[in-house]
């Protein structure tokens, strides 16, 4: 069985949300590839113990997407089935945003605009100490209305934190509406370019894609902090779910969750290919770009 | 004792090289020295202090043992909520210097002005609080901060107002320090700027027993029941709101282990309303000798009779 398999994520992430009665799904489809890239063939997991010493880190600064994280620590055997059919019950460990007293999650988020300053002090540390660790923090495009998120940049940029892997799920939507029309981003990859970062942009939802760029990010010899801006759909991979900003804050009916289920479980028969028709990525003219067209000038 | 913290700084340092300093591009000429000494442990952050707090988060969670260094009116108030959740939620060993506490940027008004700092990290699980009244305290506040287990708050004032020990004190945790014995009927314990000051004030009445407090968080009961109980009423005394520091946690303490009677001398609930020296914005504040020697005896004055003129039979049992 393939590891991190996209439709099997997502069904573990619906499974939770239902049993919990969680909302932040959305937030959650749409990180789902990244996830599955990362810690199928990027990150490195020494003992693949949760808390293995010299690890890469794995920091969500978005906090509300954790249960795409969960899943992924289902399929490393960190959580069992247990945890996931037990989601928000009384006493329970895993909380509905990330918390670094979990093993397996480096940051207490989800207040946003922190973890990406903690990801920059491990990455610091880890410079500092010549470990060899890289630090791949995610943060979300909403998110990036936090002052601290580009304080975090220009600090990493200046102390040359070239471990620093910045991901962005840009899914496009934010709390209350689109991130273009609450607080207007435009291009993020220009920006982070802007501020000293080697930034790289691709669909995050093209494991192919996002696996070669990652693999050119790592290739490169530069000193700049990294960054990928992952352009991706929130709710991917159930079509009422996508693009439908309700999904931040809705919780699963018996009905919801069945339909989705059957959503997910007719794209794996059709070996990981959506059949469904699926709403247009977002509006911008956004072009896929290939890891050797570097936005770095 | 801005200099006693510099060289505790550059000691820690050097003994241990996981020590790595952070400023928010503060500390002119203060650090200095630790930069020549330890260049490859001081960090400039920047004029970005929430990231700078999160930095040293991430830091301390890969086994560094980072200082971050402000203005108290920045650090902690401005990045409280970094303090909250990337330092205290996982209890790291960071150690937070907060210079310049209370009203002694005199003439810069209400932006580097701090007396709220005390209240709002009191609230903060597993943070402590030191707060040394001169240069041999703060010595010792240095050494047990970086022995800790966990957070550490270091409130430093940023003018030299004498010694007030006159070799360096034994500081242990939760533990007020005696300056000056007596049998009573008043108490009174200092913590800062405010202990020379007491130690003038006191004078006035006598008998007084004079703390200092240098660790305000954990204050441990044991002690200021034991103070309650011996004496007939307690004056704290801090340059920090009257809402939340040294006079709420001894209130607190006092109400709920031995009753007595509290009168908490600190910033009243209110901004500075004029500029001027530091003297002159105490004495605005009500904090100079001549406001504190009146304030106490209104609170002398309205006490019950019996409170002043039987000091208390375990007092006397002591002084016997």
């Amino acid at each position: 069985m393939r590891r991190f398999e996209s439709h099997r994520l997502r069904q573990t992430v619906l499974r939770m949300a239902y049993a919990g009665s969680s909302v932040h799904i959305a937030c959650a489809f749409s990180l789902i590839e990244i996830l599955a890239v990362l810690y199928r063939s990027h990150m490195h997991l020494g003992d693949a113990t949760p808390r293995a010493p010299g690890r890469d880190y794995l920091v969500l600064s978005k906090g509300h997407g954790v249960m795409a994280q969960y899943a992924c620590m289902r399929e490393l055997g960190w959580l069992n089935d247990w945890h996931i059919d037990n989601y928000f019950h009384d006493g329970t460990l895993l909380k509905g945003l990330s918390d670094a007293h979990v093993p397996g999650l480096e940051v207490t988020s989800g207040s946003l605009g922190h973890g990406l300053s903690v990801g920059v002090g491990l990455a610091l540390a880890a410079k500092r100490q010549g470990t060899g660790q890289r630090c791949f923090a995610i943060v979300g495009d909403g998110e990036m209305n936090e002052g601290s998120i580009w304080e975090a940049l220009l600090f990493a940029a200046h102390f040359q934190l070239s471990n620093l892997v910045v991901i962005v799920d840009a899914n496009k939507f934010q709390a209350l509406g689109r991130t273009q029309e609450v607080m207007r981003l435009d291009s993020i990859v220009h920006k982070l370019t802007a501020f000293g970062l080697e930034a790289y942009e691709v669909d995050g939802h093209d494991e192919s894609a996002i696996d070669e760029t990652l693999s050119h990010i790592a290739a490169s010899t530069s000193n700049a902090p990294r960054a990928l801006v992952a352009h991706t759909v929130k709710g991917k991979g159930v079509s009422f779910m996508e693009n439908d900003n309700r999904w931040h804050y809705s919780r699963l009916t018996a009905s919801a969750y069945h339909g989705a289920l059957r959503e997910l479980k007719t794209i794996r028969r059709a070996g990981g290919v959506s059949l469904l028709m699926t709403k247009p990525c977002h509006q911008g003219a956004y072009a896929p770009r290939s890891p050797n067209l570097s936005m770095d000038v | 004792m801005r200099n006693a913290f510099a060289k505790a700084l550059i000691h820690a340092a050097q003994a241990d090289e996981r020590v790595v300093l952070l400023t928010g591009d503060h500390g002119y000429s203060l650090l200095d020295e630790f930069r020549q000494v330890c260049p490859h442990q001081y960090i400039n952050a920047g004029v970005a202090e929430q990231n700078m707090v999160g930095v040293a988060a991430g830091l301390a969670k890969a086994g560094l043992r980072p200082v971050v260094y402000g203005l108290s009116a920045f650090v902690p108030m401005r990045v409280l909520e970094q303090i909250k959740l990337d330092v205290c939620n996982e209890r790291l060993p960071v150690v937070f210097i907060g210079d310049g506490a209370g009203v002694v940027y005199s003439t810069l008004g209400a932006s580097h002005q701090c007396t709220e700092d005390v209240a709002a990290l009191r609230a903060l699980p597993h943070m402590a609080i030191l707060s040394p009244a001169d240069t041999w305290e703060m010595t010792a506040c240095m050494e047990l901060a970086f022995v800790a287990q966990g957070p550490v708050y270091v409130r430093m004032g940023k003018s030299d107002l004498g010694t007030v020990h006159s070799r360096r004190p034994d500081v242990a945790w939760g533990e007020p320090i005696l300056l000056r014995n007596g049998h009573g009927p008043l108490a009174w314990i200092a913590t800062g700027s405010m202990v020379p000051t007491t130690l003038r004030v006191a004078l006035h009445w006598p008998g007084s027993a004079v703390w200092s407090a240098p660790c305000l968080k954990p204050l441990h009961p044991g002690p200021i029941v034991s103070i309650g109980r011996r004496y007939g009423a307690i004056i704290t005394l801090e340059e920090h709101s009257i809402h939340g520091g040294l006079g709420s946690a001894v209130a607190e303490i006092a109400t709920s282990h031995a009753p007595t009677w509290v009168c908490r001398i600190g910033i009243p609930d209110r901004f500075s309303r004029g500029c001027g020296s530091y003297q002159y914005l105490l004495a605005e504040h009500e904090l100079d000798d001549e406001a504190i020697t009146r304030k106490v005896r209104g609170f002398v004055d309205d006490l019950p009779g019996n409170v002043m003129q039987k000091p208390s039979l375990m007092a006397m049992q002591q002084v016997a």
